[in-house]
């Protein structure tokens, strides 16, 4: 296999697995790709960094279609699927192989959708990039995200570190100080907590990037005090519309000279993006604060919770699951650190078996993502009632 | 309010059943020093916010590095 025309010959990827150059990759994707059957409908799955470039060569190579698993419970992994024998039972049954890339929406309930995208279409939006940039992984690698820094890196001909499994913040820290990190991006959440743990360690960031949930002037000014050096931007983004802009100027929200036609506040104040001629409504409430259009949450009941987008009603269903809970309300509180955090107001059948019941609950709220576990647990005689008889939502 | 702290992140860390050492005044929140993440951190400020009445963070996030730092932002939150 030669080197497909998006895989820069100078790109290098450290993770504990150690050092792996663009040629390297390659010879392991060609292996991937000569494992792969020659019969029937075959697709890929991988996890973390390292596996997922080489499965994206390798599926290249043979047209099959990637599914790349977002938050893995276990290290990096190539499986492969066959019709009739399902090696990986993730996968969605996908048409026949046409070299789509599937990846997973992170959600409330923990069961992700699969939602294909052509390859290029993922590489569309990346630009050749400057310098030798030196990028760490902040994202889940399968997530769409992750998939565009690491994409990122390897069109740039950039270096880029995958950190071990379940590293911790501190363990980010100690990573980013140590490979001298020049390029990093994460969610606002990741962020707050990437400055707690560096503290007083200096880290030459050249870019800073922010996405995946709204980002606060606080944070910009702490990142524009700790990074003077570096281009800061945030980006906003759907799941539907995928990167729709970046605002470079250190300020919340972006300029009011943007609301053009292709930008546009709807009549219920949320955000409309034009597409393809159509306006598509966002959902995102925004606020026309003098120059600046301000993100204000969501005109549905979704809520962000570090970069995870979450249903506090669905929450809500899988509590009431539970036979022993005559009723149950999740609301939503503003959070400095991850933005928003659940509360959970509980009533028991029978408020004796509080005690037994405690154990219980918590192990049924365990089997949610961790962002769709409520920070807090209640237990109340009743529920707060508006006078419509419909349970209290806003806190 | 260190007391309040230092026992809010005790309750945390043993609903977690994570194993820790003794946590103190310098002891930092989330560079390795406590088995806790962004999630558990927040969930801290949530009970604290809670427990007090006190919202220290309003305006926005503030910087902070260890338990008593935090401990100080509630203080001077009165």
């Amino acid at each position: 296999m030669s080197l497909p025309a998006w895989l820069h010959p100078d790109f290098t990827l450290t993770d504990d697995l150690g050092t792996a150059t663009a040629a390297d990759l390659i010879a392991a994707g060609t292996r991937l790709a000569d494992a792969l059957p020659l019969w029937g409908r075959a697709g890929l799955a991988a996890t973390g960094a390292r596996a997922i470039l080489t499965a994206l060569l390798a599926a290249e190579a043979r047209r099959t279609d990637l599914f790349l698993i977002r938050d893995a419970t276990t290290g990096a992994e190539i499986g492969y699927r066959i019709e009739g024998e399902a090696v990986i039972d993730v996968a969605p049954d996908a048409p026949d192989g046409t070299g789509l890339v599937w990846l997973q929406t992170s959600g409330s309930t923990g069961r992700p959708k699969w939602v294909p995208h052509p390859p290029e279409a993922l590489r569309g939006r990346i630009g050749p990039g400057r310098g030798p940039a030196r990028w760490l992984l902040s994202y889940a690698a399968g997530g769409f995200a992750g998939l565009q820094v690491i994409l990122s890196a390897a069109i740039g001909g950039h270096y880029l570190l995958g950190p071990p499994d379940h590293a911790g913040i501190g363990d980010l820290a100690a990573l980013a100080v140590r490979h001298r990190i020049t390029h990093l991006s994460g969610t606002p959440t990741f962020w707050r907590a990437f400055l707690m743990a560096l503290g007083t360690q200096t880290l030459a960031l050249e870019t800073v990037t922010l996405g995946g949930e709204a980002t606060d002037q606080a944070l910009l000014d702490l990142l524009r005090a700790k990074f003077p050096q570096a281009r800061l931007r945030h980006l906003y983004a759907t799941t539907e519309l995928g990167t729709v802009f970046s605002v470079a100027d250190g300020r919340a929200g972006f300029p009011a000279a943007w609301l053009d036609g292709n930008l546009a506040i709807t009549e219920h104040e949320t955000l409309a993006v034009r597409r393809d001629g159509t306006l598509h409504d966002t959902g995102d409430r925004v606020a026309l604060i003098d120059d600046r259009v301000l993100f204000r949450g969501r005109l549905d009941a979704m809520v962000n919770i570090g970069g995870v987008k979450i249903w506090p009603e669905e929450v809500e269903t899988h509590l009431l699951q539970l036979p022993f809970l005559s009723d149950a309300l999740v609301t939503t509180k503003p959070n400095p650190i991850t933005g928003s955090i659940l509360l959970a107001d509980l009533v028991l059948a029978d408020p004796d078996t509080q005690a037994l019941c405690e154990p219980r609950v918590k192990a049924h709220l365990a089997l949610l993502p961790r962002a769709a576990r409520p920070a807090m647990i209640r237990y109340r005689t009743a529920l707060p009632t508006g006078q419509t008889g419909k349970k209290l939502r806003m806190p | 309010m260190i007391e309040r702290v230092v026992a809010e992140l005790q309750r945390i860390l043993a609903d977690k059943g994570e194993p820790h050492g003794p946590i103190t005044a310098d002891s930092r929140l989330l560079d390795g020093d406590l088995p806790i993440d962004s999630l558990d951190l927040a969930t801290l400020v949530v009970a604290l916010e809670e427990q007090t009445g006190r919202e220290p963070f309003k305006a926005g996030f503030r910087l902070f590095a260890t338990v008593g730092e935090l401990a100080t932002l509630f203080d001077e939150a009165a």
